[in-house]
C-alpha cells in the first residue's frame, strides 16, 4: 500500500474511531492504536526509512501533517472525555425541591427586635445608648429620683433586695444603702448625669424587676427603655415632638399621641402617653396607654449637680414587652419568657 | 374613689354629658377606671297615686283590688295588685296604661281573673331601683299626687371610679373633683355654706362633756380638735344622704355615722364620732399604744397594738386606732345621746406605718396617709355639726378642745408668665394663665419685676401641699389649659458626639454573629433556684447570690450563667415536639468571688450534638472544636481582642473540676476578674440527664466585665507584609498524648525563630494533622506542622531555609522530649 493510502486509512480511522471514545480507557486504547508503539501512525513513520531517499522529504511532510491532525483530534477527544468525567464527578442532578439539612435563619427574640428598633428610632435623632447594672442601690433607684423614704415602691413587698451583708464588686454605692434589683432604668440616667456634664441625649434600654407574681400582665423581670434629654431651653413642646416622632416611626405616619397629665416623683409636669393608630384600632381600644414622660424635676438636677436655672430636660420611659405586645398582638406577657420556638419564629419586625 | 355626678352638682352647676366629664377628669390627670350610670330612667306615665280603697279580688284569694287616684279629686281607677304591704291612704307609684317600665314591660289595661286592671302599682324592682320585690313601693314622704316618678325617685346619676394620683390627696373628695372640673370647664364652684355651727368655734365652756384632751404624742398628732354635742337622736339619715353614700359604695348606718362619712367624701377630711357616755374618765388621750394594748376594731377583729401606733384613748383604754378605725367600745349606737366629734391632722407617715403594720386600710387612713388639708379640720367639723344639728338634733356644747396647731403650710410662689411660655415652648396669654390659677383657687397678685415685665405672686391654698416651685405651677396651668393644645412640631436634634455604649455595640455584634451561624435567641428570667446554683456551681455561689426577699424558691437567686436557662428552653421545646438545635442568650449574670458579687455581661450558646433531627443528607454533628471556634470568633467580631492584646494570646486550657462540664471535653480561657472569661465544651452528661435532656449538648459561654468592654481601643494600624514568596517546611513530631498542641506549636515557633538567626522570619507555624495509632508507641500521638519562612526584602534560598529547618529539628529534639517523625 502506498504511503498515501496508508495515511488516508489512518485519518479515516481517526475520524470514525474518535466517535466511539467514551471513557478514559477508550481514549487510551484509541490513542495506542494510533500513536502507541504498535500504533498505525507509529508504523507509518517507521516506514519512511524504507522509501527511496528522494521520496522521503515529501513523505515526511505528509506524515507530519497527518500526525498534526491526529494529535489535534486526540486532544479534542481527551478534552471531551475529561469534561464528561468532570460532569460525572458532580454527581446526579440536584432535586431543587429537596430541603436543605442545614440551619435556618437565626431568629432574634422579639424583645431584642423591639429594643433595637426603638433604639434605632432614637438614634436617628441623636440619642446614644447607655447601659447600666441590674443590681442597683436604694440611692440610685429611689432617693435620687425623689421617691419619698416611706414610698410603697421601696417595700420588701414590691422590690427585690439583696441581703444586708451582700457586697457588689462592681456596683458603686453612695453610702451603705441597700442593694436591690432596679425597678426602672432611670438609675442609668442618674449615674450618667453624675458622671457627665450636660447636654445629654441618652437612651437606656435594660432589664428591670418588680416583685410581682407572674400572670398575663406581670412578670418578675421585664424590659424598659428610658430616654433623657438635657439641654438649654428644652420645652414641653420638644417632649411632645419627640414622642410624636416615636409613635409615627413605630406605627406609621398617621399615628398620633396624646398626653394625659399624671404624677411621677421625678418629673414635673408628668404625663402618661397614649398612642393611636389605625393599626392599633384593630387590637380593640382606640387609644392605648404606652408610656410615661415629663419634664425633669428641678430637684433631680440639684441632686446630680446640674444647675436647674440653666438646664431643662425631658425624660420618658416605656416597656419593651408592652410595645411588643401591641405591635404583635401578644395577649400574655409570659409568652416572651416561655420561649416556645413556635412563638419566637413568628416575628420579624419589618423595616 | 367613686364620685357621684349628683353629688358634684351640689357645688357645681355642671350640665356637660357623662362622656365630656369623663374626658375632663382624664385630661386633668386622673385615671377614670369606670363609669356607671345609675338611677331611674326617665319614665312616662308613671306617677304618684294614692290608694283610696283596698279590698280583695273577688275571684282570687291572693290578689288585692284597689281604687287608686292620681289627681286630687280625680276619678279612681281600679288596679289589681299581687302585693299586700299597703293600706288605704298610702301614696304609691302607679304605672298608667301606655307606660313602659325599665325592664321593657308595657302597661296596658287588661283583664285579670275577670276584673279590668287599669294600671299597675310598682315595686322597687319593677322600677329598676333595687332588688326589693316583696311589695310595692310606699312613698313615705307623701309627694303630691300626679307628679312624675322621676321627680320623686332619685334621678339619673353617673358614678365615676377615679384613680387619684398620690400627689393629689385634695381630690379624694367631691369638693376636690368639683374644683378641678370647675377649672376645666371654667365654671364657678361653691363650697357648702356653714350655718349655725359657724358659732361653735370658741372657748371651751362649762357645758363641756369632756374634762380634758391631752395630746401626748404631738409629733404624730400636730393638731387635734374635739367638739361636743348633747342630746342628739340617733336614727336613719335622710334619703338624699343615704342615696349619695350608697352611690359611692358606702353602707348607711345611722345619721351620725353617715354624716361623718358624708363629710369625709365631701371634703376629704376624716372625722370620728364618739359616744360620749362610753368615754371613761371624761378625757381623751392621744398617745402611742402600750405594748399590752389591744383593741377590737369596728370590723370586729381583735388587734394587738404596739408603741409604733398612735391611739385615741380614754382614761383607761384605746378607743380608736388614730386616723384608721374606731373600736366597738366607743361606737355610736342606737342609744347614743351625747357625742364627741374629733377633727384632727395626723402625721401621714405615722398613719401609713400603722395601717401597713395592721394590714388595715380605711377611707380615713387612706386620706390621712396621703395628706389631708392641714387647715381643713375646723371647717369639716363645723360642716358636720351643721348636718348633725339639722338631722339628728341636739345642741353644741360650747367651743371645742383644741390641741396643737395646724402645720404652717402657707406658700407663695413667684413666677413670671414668661416662665410658663419658656417652659412650654409655645405662646399662651397672661390672661389665660391668671384665669386658670384663679379657677384652681390660687390667689394671684401681679407685680412689676423690672424692665416692664410682670411677675405673679401666687398664693397656694393649704390643700395643695404638692405645689412648691414655678415648674409645679406650669403643670397646673397645662392640665387645665389642655394638653391637647400642645402644638405638634418636628424634633430639634442637635448633633452630639456621644456614641452608643460599647457594651451595647458588643452585644449587637455578638448577636449578629450567632444569628448568622443559625442560632436562635432566647430570653430567660434573671432569677433561678438556689438548688440549681448549688448543683451547677457551689454552695458558696448559692449562698452569695440569694435575694433577701424572694417570692418563690424557684426564683430565689440571681443567675450565675445563662446556660441552665437555655437548657430549660431546649427541654421545653423538645417536650413540645419542636426542633431547635442552636440556642443563644445575651444577658447579665452574677458571679461570686472572694465574698463579693460581680455583675457581668454574658453571651452564651448551646448546640445539640445528639440526637440531631433526621435529615436526608447527613452533616457531621458539631463538637468541641465547632464551639471553640465560635467562641474565638465571638471574641474577634466583638473586637475584644483590640481591648486587650491579652485576649488573642490566651490559650484554652482543659477544665477538669467544674460540675457543669464533662471532664476531658471542655476548656476555659481567661478569668472574668481580669476582664473576660470564656468556657466551652460538652455539658456534663450526668448533669444533662438529671436535667431531663437525653443525648449530648455542647456549650460556649463568654463572661465580660462591662468596664473592660468599655475600654477605648485604638484604631487598627496597617502592618506591611512581604512581597516575596514564602518557603514552607513540614515537620511531624511524636509527642505525649497529654501534650497540648499549642504548646508544641509555640515551641516550634520559638525554635524556628532562633534557627533563622535573625536573617529571615518565621511567619507562622500551622498545625495541619494529628495522628494516633499504627506506627506510634502507645501513649503517643503525632502532630504535623507547616512552618512558613519568609522575609520582607528578598526571595529566600532553599539552602538557607534547609539549614534553618535542620537546626530547628535538632534544637526541638534536644530541648524537649519530642521525636521527629520521618
Amino acid at each position: 500500500m502506498s504511503m498515501e493510502k496508508t495515511l488516508k486509512a489512518i485519518l479515516s480511522e481517526v475520524g470514525s474511531g474518535s466517535a466511539a471514545v467514551v471513557t478514559r480507557g477508550d481514549y487510551e486504547a484509541f490513542k495506542a492504536r494510533l500513536t502507541g508503539p504498535k500504533g498505525s501512525l507509529t508504523a507509518a513513520m517507521r516506514s519512511i526509512g524504507k522509501l527511496p531517499p528522494a521520496e522521503r522529504p515529501a513523505a515526511g511532510r505528509r506524515i507530519n501533517d497527518a500526525k498534526g491532525t491526529v494529535e489535534s483530534v486526540l486532544a479534542d477527544v481527551l478534552a471531551a472525555v475529561a469534561a464528561k468525567e468532570e460532569t460525572e464527578s458532580l454527581g446526579p442532578a440536584i432535586d431543587p425541591t429537596l430541603p436543605s439539612p442545614d440551619g435556618g435563619p437565626g431568629v432574634r427574640h422579639i424583645l431584642s427586635q423591639v429594643r433595637e428598633e426603638i433604639c434605632a428610632i432614637f438614634r436617628r435623632v441623636g440619642f446614644a445608648v447607655v447601659e447600666g447594672s441590674e443590681v442597683e442601690t436604694e440611692f440610685f433607684c429611689f432617693d435620687a429620683l425623689n421617691t419619698p423614704p416611706d414610698h410603697p415602691a421601696r417595700d420588701l413587698q414590691d422590690t427585690y433586695y439583696l441581703p444586708r451583708e451582700a457586697r457588689m464588686a462592681n456596683v458603686s454605692r453612695r453610702g451603705d444603702e441597700r442593694y436591690l434589683l432596679r425597678t426602672h432604668t432611670s438609675t442609668v440616667q442618674v449615674r450618667t448625669m453624675l458622671e457627665r456634664p450636660p447636654p445629654l441625649r441618652i437612651i437606656s434600654p435594660g432589664r428591670v424587676f418588680r416583685r410581682d407574681t407572674a400572670d398575663a400582665t406581670h412578670s418578675a423581670n421585664f424590659h424598659q427603655i428610658e430616654g433623657l434629654y438635657v439641654d438649654h431651653q428644652v420645652t414641653v413642646k420638644d417632649l411632645k415632638a419627640i414622642l410624636d416622632f416615636l409613635s409615627r416611626s413605630l406605627l406609621g405616619k398617621e399615628a398620633r399621641t396624646r398626653f394625659r397629665p399624671h404624677f411621677f416623683p421625678y418629673t414635673e409636669p408628668s404625663f402618661e402617653v397614649d398612642f393611636y393608630s389605625a393599626h392599633l384600632a384593630k387590637v380593640g381600644a382606640e387609644w392605648i396607654e404606652i408610656m410615661g414622660c415629663g419634664m425633669v424635676d428641678p430637684t433631680l438636677f440639684e441632686t446630680v449637680g446640674y444647675d436647674p436655672e440653666e438646664w431643662t430636660g425631658y425624660a420618658f420611659g416605656l416597656g419593651i414587652e408592652r410595645v411588643a405586645q401591641i405591635l404583635c398582638g401578644v395577649d400574655d406577657i409570659r409568652y416572651f419568657y416561655q420561649n416556645d420556638v413556635r412563638f419566637l419564629r413568628q416575628f420579624s419586625l419589618h423595616p | 374613689m367613686k364620685v357621684s355626678l349628683e353629688w358634684l352638682r351640689r357645688y357645681l352647676d355642671i350640665s356637660e354629658s357623662a362622656e365630656e366629664i369623663e374626658r375632663a377628669i382624664t385630661f386633668l390627670g386622673f385615671e377614670v377606671e369606670g363609669v356607671e350610670k345609675t338611677g331611674l330612667a326617665l319614665l312616662e306615665n308613671v306617677v304618684v297615686g294614692e290608694i283610696t280603697k283596698s279590698g280583695k279580688h273577688p275571684n282570687a284569694d291572693r290578689l288585692g283590688l284597689c281604687e287608686v287616684i292620681t289627681k286630687e279629686g280625680g276619678a279612681a281607677r281600679t288596679i289589681v295588685c299581687g302585693a299586700s304591704n299597703y293600706s288605704e291612704g298610702d301614696r304609691v307609684v302607679v304605672a298608667l296604661p301606655g307606660a313602659v317600665l325599665p325592664g321593657g314591660l308595657e302597661i296596658v289595661e287588661s283583664t285579670i281573673r275577670g276584673v279590668v286592671s287599669q294600671g299597675m302599682m310598682c315595686s322597687e324592682k319593677e322600677l329598676g331601683q333595687g332588688e326589693d320585690h316583696s311589695g310595692i313601693m310606699i312613698l313615705g314622704d307623701r309627694p303630691d299626687l300626679g307628679v312624675s316618678v322621676n321627680d320623686v325617685c332619685p334621678g339619673n346619676d353617673v358614678i365615676f371610679d377615679i384613680e387619684v394620683t398620690p400627689n393629689r390627696p385634695d381630690c379624694l373628695s367631691h369638693i376636690g373633683i368639683a374644683r378641678e372640673l370647675g377649672a376645666f370647664f371654667r365654671m364657678p364652684f361653691a363650697y357648702p355654706e356653714l350655718g349655725v355651727a359657724a358659732s361653735v368655734e370658741g372657748p371651751v365652756d362649762d357645758r363641756a362633756i369632756l374634762r380634758e384632751v391631752w395630746v401626748k404624742t404631738p409629733q404624730n398628732c400636730p393638731h387635734y380638735r374635739a367638739y361636743m354635742i348633747r342630746g342628739i337622736r340617733i336614727g336613719p339619715s335622710p334619703e338624699w344622704m343615704q342615696r349619695l353614700l350608697i352611690a359611692v359604695g358606702l353602707r348607711p348606718i345611722n345619721n351620725v355615722v353617715d354624716i361623718t362619712n358624708f363629710v369625709l367624701f365631701e371634703l376629704g377630711q376624716p372625722l370620728h364620732a364618739f359616744d360620749a357616755s362610753k368615754i371613761e374618765d371624761e378625757r381623751l388621750v392621744i398617745r402611742q399604744a402600750l405594748e399590752s394594748d389591744t383593741i377590737v376594731t369596728l370590723d370586729e377583729r381583735k388587734r394587738t397594738l404596739d408603741p409604733s401606733m398612735m391611739v385615741i384613748a380614754d382614761g383607761r383604754r384605746p378607743l380608736v386606732v388614730a386616723g384608721i378605725m374606731g373600736s366597738v367600745d366607743a361606737e355610736v349606737d342606737q342609744n347614743t345621746v351625747d357625742l364627741v366629734l374629733e377633727a384632727a391632722y395626723f402625721n401621714p407617715a405615722s398613719i401609713r406605718r400603722t395601717s401597713r403594720r395592721l394590714g388595715l386600710s380605711t377611707d380615713s387612713s387612706y386620706r390621712f396617709e396621703r395628706g389631708v388639708d392641714p387647715h381643713g379640720a375646723s371647717f369639716a367639723a363645723m360642716r358636720a355639726i351643721d348636718l348633725i344639728l339639722e338631722i339628728a338634733g341636739g345642741e353644741a356644747c360650747g367651743g371645742p378642745f383644741v390641741e396643737g396647731h395646724p402645720p404652717l403650710v402657707k406658700r407663695e410662689i413667684t413666677m413670671e408668665p414668661d416662665f410658663v411660655r419658656r417652659f412650654l415652648g409655645f405662646s399662651v396669654e397672661d390672661r389665660e394663665i391668671r384665669e386658670i390659677f384663679e379657677y384652681l383657687h390660687f390667689e394671684v397678685s401681679e407685680r412689676e419685676s423690672g424692665q416692664g415685665s410682670r411677675s405673679y405672686l401666687v398664693a397656694i391654698p393649704t390643700f395643695r401641699e404638692d405645689l412648691e416651685r414655678p415648674a409645679d405651677l406650669v403643670e397646673e396651668f397645662l392640665r387645665v389649659y389642655g394638653t391637647e393644645r400642645i402644638p405638634t412640631t418636628e424634633v430639634r436634634a442637635p448633633g452630639f458626639l456621644d456614641r452608643d455604649d460599647l457594651l451595647t455595640v458588643l452585644n449587637r455584634r455578638a448577636s449578629a454573629y450567632l444569628l448568622g451561624q443559625h442560632f436562635e435567641e432566647f430570653v430567660n428570667y434573671s432569677m433561678r433556684s438556689g438548688d440549681e446554683l448549688t448543683r451547677w456551681y457551689s454552695h458558696a455561689a448559692a449562698g452569695a447570690l440569694g435575694l433577701a426577699n424572694p417570692l418563690s424558691s424557684d426564683q430565689s437567686h440571681l443567675r450565675a450563667s445563662l446556660v441552665p436557662g437555655l437548657l430549660d428552653n431546649l427541654r421545653l421545646n423538645r417536650n413540645r415536639g419542636n426542633t431547635t438545635v442552636r440556642l443563644f442568650e445575651v444577658g447579665n449574670v452574677f458571679r461570686e468571688r472572694d465574698g463579693k458579687i460581680w455583675e457581668l455581661n454574658s453571651v452564651a450558646f448551646i448546640m445539640v450534638q445528639a440526637p440531631l433531627p433526621q435529615t436526608w443528607l447527613r452533616r457531621p454533628p458539631p463538637d468541641y472544636y465547632t464551639a471553640a471556634n465560635l467562641v474565638r470568633n465571638l471574641l474577634s467580631v466583638t473586637v475584644l481582642e483590640a481591648r486587650s492584646p491579652d485576649v488573642g494570646s490566651r490559650i484554652f486550657k482543659p477544665i477538669e473540676d467544674e460540675d457543669t462540664w464533662q471532664p476531658g471535653h471542655a476548656a476555659g480561657l481567661g478569668d472574668f476578674v481580669d476582664g473576660f472569661e470564656a468556657k466551652v465544651g460538652l455539658i456534663n452528661i450526668a448533669m444533662l440527664k438529671r436535667w431531663g435532656i437525653e443525648g449530648s449538648v455542647i456549650a460556649g459561654v463568654v463572661y465580660l466585665r462591662p468596664d473592660f468592654v468599655r475600654r477605648q481601643a485604638p484604631p487598627d494600624q496597617f502592618a506591611p507584609y512581604s512581597a516575596y514568596p514564602s518557603v514552607v517546611k513540614d515537620l511531624a513530631l511524636v509527642v505525649d498524648e497529654s501534650a497540648l498542641a499549642e504548646n508544641v506549636r509555640r515551641d516550634i515557633f520559638q525554635a524556628a525563630g532562633e534557627a533563622s538567626e535573625g536573617a529571615f522570619a518565621v511567619e507562622s507555624v500551622v498545625i495541619f494533622d494529628v495522628y494516633r495509632g499504627e506506627g506510634l508507641p502507645p501513649g503517643k500521638k503525632s502532630i504535623t506542622f507547616s512552618i512558613v519562612f519568609r522575609t520582607s526584602d528578598r526571595t529566600l534560598t532553599d539552602d538557607e531555609v534547609n539549614r534553618a529547618f535542620e537546626r530547628t529539628q535538632k534544637s526541638i529534639m534536644e530541648a524537649s522530649g519530642y521525636m521527629v517523625r520521618s
